[in-house]
């Protein structure tokens, strides 16, 4: 049986665009002999249980997630295909610890460099969603994935990368005082907080200074990040951010710059590490097997991953996969399908739900029901809908008429309130003098008219 | 009514259908005559402020920390329910910042989040602006407070494994395990806040989108046994990392890392929360050299 790793394809020379189909890979190439796997760019997260990328099939099994691949190849081999075996305790507990921060603060690099800066995505990454998957799913998947780059970077307060956001008012709540309680003082904080591109730059330096300071230190003058001899799970994981942080081409490259700069030995590791694991730079001819045409001479890839071709499953696999993202998308509906979701994943029958939360969604369905009642009811009374056979009748009168008996009951309140406004408006509605000017124009001149009542 | 509607109702403009729909759009958001005349009775009348209530907070001669907590635990000082308020209460208590507590909402704190602390009044600085949670640590620095950190190259992957594993967890098995929320959360964040079924109703359901739109926001899809053996391997790692030191990273007092871990640790293994799903418990009560960190905490910082 030959296992089957679905990831998202090819871009920027590297064999994916995504960091954990990108160590998915690794570990696979490293792990599990060559012969016993096949790497397919599907593109396609719809696929998986966990509906994310990377995602395994063995047969009829589908394992999703890049932790979930690797606990289901050391079950599947007996412990054979198992990186991290050989690891000390110490190391052990680094590698658990350094993952989750690879993971926690290598995303909002990747989300901010590829996704959120506007330029980046629109000259580079969004046009490589054109080459990897088929026709009109590239029109929602990018949009998608920045919508959730920016979600996930929102707390950093870094959308003056976003051009898009930028309508003129200053973004960035710098403090949480009122405007009016605030002291006016120039301080070089002020100054700074006035140019919103050295901001973003110089808390851009500072996170990436966070990302790559620990790890440039934990790899010291070692072969692999935690030892000379063992390539662990942790080196796939941090292969796979690095390598999408320095390898691709963008119009803004601070990242990689800043890398490049200050990391310099980080920086060779993951070039050299990179050659060695993925064996060249990957394209999409590659990944999809066609011919080139400037002949067949790959630049290296086709060797050394064991690609195959994806079944898209025709035009009628992509309508669906289409349909499929346009239903999450709307509100109620796609709400709907990511809760059956996690309760089918969770192994939960829709039954067992608590008393206390029925009579939850009892009382929210109660007074959903009873707001739009109330409203309906407005309406009604407004005379926005009527109901066919009873067609609203004429009304003669604006004023309080209008509001049956309780504007009846209104307008004796308000008749009665004051009476010296009573007697105010009486002197408006019939004392006060109004003056009518007749002008006839006619052939013995100009005749004014004037009646005073 | 008076006469002065009569000249409309003498000559009737003929209505189209549409304008006759604009008007009622129009007459639909206008406020409505009997109001408006209403209010053209009312006089305009500007009043005094009012004092402040007899219950307002004076300034006060020991800084207040707001956090989450029952008032019958205020005066006895102690853990706060809530991770957050009670990793930076154990952080002033370890640093040795005098304080005093009051119980509080999200709704008091002006950055919307609590922990904050209320500086003390009869300092000579006239700035009593509110010091948030991220600014505690300069604060104490400032006002004579214990502070080390360690600097090791480790502290900041291992605070990882708090901010989002053990936190991941924490979030589903609080907030989304239904017994769990009915028998703990409940009670502590939705009942103690009104009495109100509709109010309990709405609060419960904002609670539980909070805490699944948190767990999405990293993953497409909530995998409940990902994150139970992820918050496992945690435990683990730190289990490994604090051997058989008194505290973190072989420091001779506790420090702020030690403080955060106990906010997990002292709430998970504290009986009188309740938990009715106790996986994540179990998980962290294999670890012995974490239950008597906490323990060893809890004596010397809580009064037992």
């Amino acid at each position: 049986m030959v296992l089957e790793l679905h990831v998202w394809g090819p871009a920027f020379s590297l064999a994916s665009i995504d960091p954990h189909c990108l160590a998915a890979i690794a570990y696979l190439q490293q792990a599990v002999p060559r012969g016993k796997w096949a790497l397919i760019a599907t593109s396609d997260p719809a696929l998986s249980p966990t509906n994310e990328l990377p995602a395994l099939r063995n047969g009829d099994i589908w394992i999703g997630g890049f932790r979930n691949i690797f606990y289901y190849l050391a079950q599947y081999s007996s412990g054979e295909w198992v990186l991290d075996a050989g690891l000390p305790e110490l190391e052990g507990a680094d590698c658990i610890a350094f993952s989750s921060f690879v993971e926690s603060h290598g995303q909002p690099l990747i989300d901010l460099s590829l996704y959120v800066s506007s330029v980046n995505y629109t000259t580079t990454t969004r046009p490589i969603y054109n080459t990897i998957q088929s026709f009109p799913l590239p029109y929602l998947t990018p949009p998608a994935v920045r919508a959730a780059a920016k979600e996930r970077t929102a707390h950093l307060g870094l959308s003056s990368l976003d051009l898009d956001t930028q309508d003129g008012e200053p973004q960035g709540d710098a403090s949480f005082i009122p405007a009016s309680l605030r002291k006016r003082a120039t301080t070089v904080t002020s100054l700074i907080a006035q140019n919103p591109e050295i901001t973003a730059r110089i808390k851009l330096d500072v996170l990436a200074k966070d990302f790559f300071g620990p790890l440039q230190k934990l790899k010291g003058k070692k072969r692999y990040l935690l030892s000379n001899t063992t390539f662990s799970s942790l080196d796939c994981l941090a292969l796979g951010y690095l390598s999408l942080m320095l390898v691709p081409e963008l119009p803004q490259l601070w990242l990689a710059q800043t890398m490049r700069k200050k990391y310099p030995e980080l920086c060779a590791w993951t070039e050299e590490l990179g050659q060695q694991i993925f064996g060249g730079p990957a394209d999409i001819d590659d990944a999809f097997l066609t011919t080139r045409t400037e002949g067949t001479t790959s630049k290296g890839g086709k060797s050394s991953l064991p690609w195959e071709v994806p079944h898209t499953g025709g035009m009628i696999g992509v309508g669906g996969v289409f349909l499929g993202n346009i239903a999450d998308s709307i509100p109620v509906v796609g709400q709907l399908r990511r809760n059956t979701r996690m309760r089918q994943h969770g192994g939960k029958a829709p039954g067992d739900e608590l008393q206390s939360s029925n009579w939850q969604s009892i009382t929210t369905i109660g007074s959903l029901v009873a707001g739009v009642g109330m409203f309906l009811g407005y309406m009604f009374h407004q005379g926005f809908i009527s109901l066919p056979e009873n067609p609203e009748p004429e009304r003669n009168g604006t004023g309080l008429d209008g509001y049956g008996d309780a504007g009846a009951a209104l307008s004796i309140y308000a008749n009665h309130m004051d009476a010296g406004s009573q007697q105010h408006r009486g002197v408006e509605a019939h004392g006060a003098p109004v003056a009518e000017v007749d002008i006839d124009v006619g052939s013995n001149g100009v005749k004014v008219t004037e009646i005073v009542s | 009514m008076p006469s002065n509607f009569s000249h409309r109702d003498a000559a009737p403009k003929p209505e189209s259908k549409f304008s006759k729909q604009t008007a009622q759009i129009q007459n639909f958001f206008s406020i409505p005559a009997p109001i408006k005349t209403l209010f053209d009775f009312v006089p305009v009348l500007v009043y005094p402020p009012n004092e402040l209530p007899q219950r307002a907070p004076k300034p006060s001669r020991i800084p207040t920390l707001y956090v989450f907590s029952r008032e019958e635990d205020i005066a006895a000082g102690r853990p706060s329910f809530n991770p957050g308020c009670l990793k930076w209460q154990a952080f002033l208590n370890i640093a040795g910042v005098k304080h005093r507590l009051a119980a509080s909402s999200n709704h008091a704190s002006p950055s919307g989040q609590l922990p904050f602390l209320l500086p003390a009044a009869d300092t000579s600085n006239t700035n009593l602006l509110p010091v948030r949670s991220n600014q505690l640590v300069k604060y104490a620095e400032d006002h004579g407070g214990y502070v080390e950190e360690s600097t090791s190259m480790r502290y900041e992957a291992y605070r990882s494994l708090l901010d989002h594993r053990i936190r991941n967890a924490w979030l589903y098995t609080l907030y989304l395990e239904p017994s769990n929320f009915s028998a703990v959360a409940y009670p502590l964040y939705v009942a103690s806040a009104s009495s109100n079924p509709l109010v309990r109703a709405s609060l419960s359901h904002q609670l539980r989108s909070a805490a699944e739109a948190e767990l999405l926001k990293n993953s497409s899809i909530i995998d409940i046994d990902d994150l139970y053996s992820e918050a496992d391997k945690a435990f683990e790692a730190l289990s490994i990392l604090l051997g058989d030191d008194q505290w973190f990273f072989g420091c001779d007092k506790p420090t702020l890392f030690d403080a955060s871990i106990f906010a997990y640790t002292h709430l998970l293994l504290d009986e009188k929360m309740g938990w009715k799903e106790q996986k994540l418990c179990r998980t962290l009560k294999r670890r012995e050299n974490l239950v008597k960190h906490r323990k060893r905490l809890v004596v010397a910082y809580f009064g037992g």
